[in-house]
């Protein structure tokens, strides 16, 4: 597929997957005010402030384990933890950092004791789809949501796949940047590194992504 | 040039965040090896790429559901906590009486290890109930005889339970008394007709 051509089909599907009231201009009350109610035990205002971030985190979390039971059981994970920290949480930080430093322990913390437990075994996480042969009597197969039309598609499954192959804190920084937008200070906080370190990530990540990505097809 | 700030230029050159100076000196490598600036082009197209073909917002399936549930176990958490907290606040206000409270309990403590030193008569498991416990006596079970130069006395643990009645006026048993080969001799004549009887079916 041309790649420009795919960007326009994404543009006009992007839509598909948006989590409610997380644009700024939809947001009526600002999250400063919905975490200074939560914190006088206003459960109410945590939940608009869940339904607000509550498609990111999932997003972040599915991306980074590939697994929609555990990323779905994590994100409420997430927000319970949220919820518990929430008194301590100073209104100087900025609350989408906190939040996603809370999803990266919660995160990491899945991946040591699935690590743990499978040691020795064979995990199907770390099984790269394209290797498996497309007729393949094994060959995994299921019927995808209309929400994942887009992964779908010859260039985003490449993509999606590429990012399988890198390890969580490559997968992580590039989510973190490309995806989500974070600044590289913030990317630091979150990952709890030096900004050195996210550099070097950021670099030997998208080098890898542009080797896996150009050796599967010459386009890129 | 370290390869940290060669990193630091190619990352900033692909998400353009280069300054003035920066921009000189990535030229300055890029003068050095030509084909890096196309390396660094595709590198920003796969960047691009993923910008785009990433969904950063995705709803978790049965988000209604997924709400519900997380309220549920804040409200759970919120309910474990009320209790601890009250708890907590209420022992912090007593927190000025610890050292009094702390002696006293010394000073107990003290005079509870002298008295266990002591040999005791209910250590033994054995309550005098005639001296002692009146309470208890009312518990205890009646023992009722037909002569009255029977007496029982009813020995009781410290919890009231019995462990023993002892009864004392009854006649010696004769030595030459074989119980596994019990007759119906005449010390046991006075006895119901039925009850002998079915004593005697019992031993044959």
């Amino acid at each position: 597929m041309n790649f420009s051509r795919w960007i326009t089909s994404k543009q006009l599907m992007a839509p598909a997957g948006a989590s409610p009231g997380a644009e700024a201009g939809e947001q009526e009350v600002p999250d400063r005010k919905l975490i200074e109610s939560c914190k006088n035990g206003d459960t109410q205002a945590f939940e608009v402030l869940v339904t607000r971030h509550r498609g990111k985190v999932y997003a972040m979390i599915q991306n980074m384990i590939k697994n929609e039971a555990d990323a779905w059981d994590l994100s409420q994970e997430v927000f319970l933890k949220v919820w518990k920290a929430l008194p301590k949480f100073e209104a100087r930080a900025k609350f989408s950092t906190w939040l996603y430093r809370i999803t990266h322990n919660v995160v990491y913390d899945w991946l040591r004791k699935r690590k743990i437990e499978s040691d020795g075994e064979l995990e199907d996480g770390l099984l790269n789809p394209a290797d498996i042969a497309a007729g393949a009597r094994t060959a995994p197969s299921a019927v995808d949501r209309p929400d994942k039309a887009l992964e779908n598609s010859e260039l985003g499954d490449r993509i999606n796949a590429a990012l399988a192959t890198l390890n969580a804190e490559h997968r992580e920084t590039i989510l973190l940047r490309e995806v989500q937008g974070f600044d590289y200070k913030e990317i630091a906080k979150v990952m709890d590194c030096s900004l050195g370190t996210v550099m070097s990530r950021l670099y030997y990540a998208r080098k890898k992504l542009q080797t896996l990505l150009s050796d599967e097809k010459g386009e890129m | 040039m370290k390869k940290e700030k060669c990193e630091e230029l190619y990352v900033k050159w692909v998400d353009e965040l280069l300054s003035p100076e920066e921009e000189a000196q990535l030229a300055t490598l890029v003068e050095e090896t030509p084909e890096l600036e196309g390396e660094l082009s595709r590198i920003r197209e796969v960047a691009e790429a993923v910008r785009e073909g990433v969904a950063d917002s995705v709803e978790p399936p049965y988000g209604d559901f997924f709400n519900s549930q997380l309220m549920r176990k804040v409200d759970l958490e919120i309910a474990s906590k009320t209790p601890a907290k009250r708890a907590e606040r209420w022992w912090q206000s007593l927190r000025w009486a610890w050292a009094p409270a702390g002696a006293l309990a010394l000073v107990l403590a003290f005079f509870a290890g002298q008295r266990i030193g002591k040999p005791d008569a209910s250590a033994a498991g054995v309550v005098d109930l005639g001296k002692s416990a009146p309470a208890a006596i009312a518990e205890l079970p009646s023992v009722y005889f037909t002569s009255d130069r029977l007496n029982a006395d009813v020995i009781s643990d410290a919890d009231g339970k019995v462990a023993a009645i002892v009864v004392s006026g009854l006649d010696d048993l004769k030595d030459d008394l074989d119980l596994s080969t019990a007759s119906l001799g005449s010390d046991l004549k006075g006895l119901p007709v039925s009850y002998l009887r079915s004593k005697a079916r019992k031993f044959q």
